[in-house]
């Protein structure tokens, strides 16, 4: 067996230990072609993005984009001033 | 001339007719400085979600308008001065949706 081979079977083997540990991909939920716009108005949808105690979910946890939640942070902070969502939760 | 929108809490005790005389008041600052109002949205007596100077509800009252930067500067003033608007909220916006907003549709279901 050529030393090339031997390298290729070994990436493989890696491979597939790595796609053990590989989760399912997640797609922004916002930046999909018929997605919702994101509006300080709608708070049924800005209400999806906050935690039980009105925090505002990272992008880590809700896999929004980074340009999506920049938009999404705005829009909640603006729904708060205007008694829409509220700064915390009791 | 540009584009905004312009969001206000009224008091939760005045009346139906006084909050029309409110957004009535406001418009004129617009119209009388050559400005224009190109929607106008109540979208009633909402539960505010935290208490807003002793208030637990309050009438939302929405325009759209398209003026010059010196007449939003004094229609903001003007809010200020008033004691029946408890919260304000003006933004610049790109564009407008001529239909009713998410807010109008969500009041009528209820």
């Amino acid at each position: 067996m050529s030393e090339s081979k031997i390298k290729n079977i070994e990436s493989i083997y890696e491979n597939a230990h790595k796609r053990l540990f590989f989760r399912k991909r997640t797609f922004c939920p916002l930046s999909e072609p018929n997605a919702p716009q994101i509006d300080y108005k709608d708070v049924k949808l800005l209400s999806k993005y906050i935690s039980e105690r009105g925090r505002i979910l990272p992008s880590r946890i809700s896999s929004i984009s980074a340009k999506k939640q920049k938009e999404l942070r705005l829009a909640i902070k603006r729904a708060r001033l205007l008694a829409l969502l509220p700064f915390v939760k009791q | 001339m540009s584009l905004y929108e312009c969001t206000f809490i009224l008091r939760q005790d005045i009346s139906a007719t006084e909050v029309n005389k409110v957004t009535e008041f406001l418009c004129s600052i617009v119209k009388d400085n050559d400005g224009k109002v190109l929607k106008n949205e109540y979208w009633g007596l909402r539960s505010l979600a935290y208490p807003v100077k002793k208030n637990k509800k309050g009438h939302y009252v929405m325009l759209v308008i398209e003026a010059e930067q010196e007449i939003i500067l004094e229609l903001q003033r003007k809010v200020k001065l008033s004691e029946d608007v408890i919260r304000n909220l003006i933004i610049k916006i790109e564009s407008f949706d001529k239909k009713d907003s998410i807010m109008m549709s969500a009041s009528n279901d209820k």
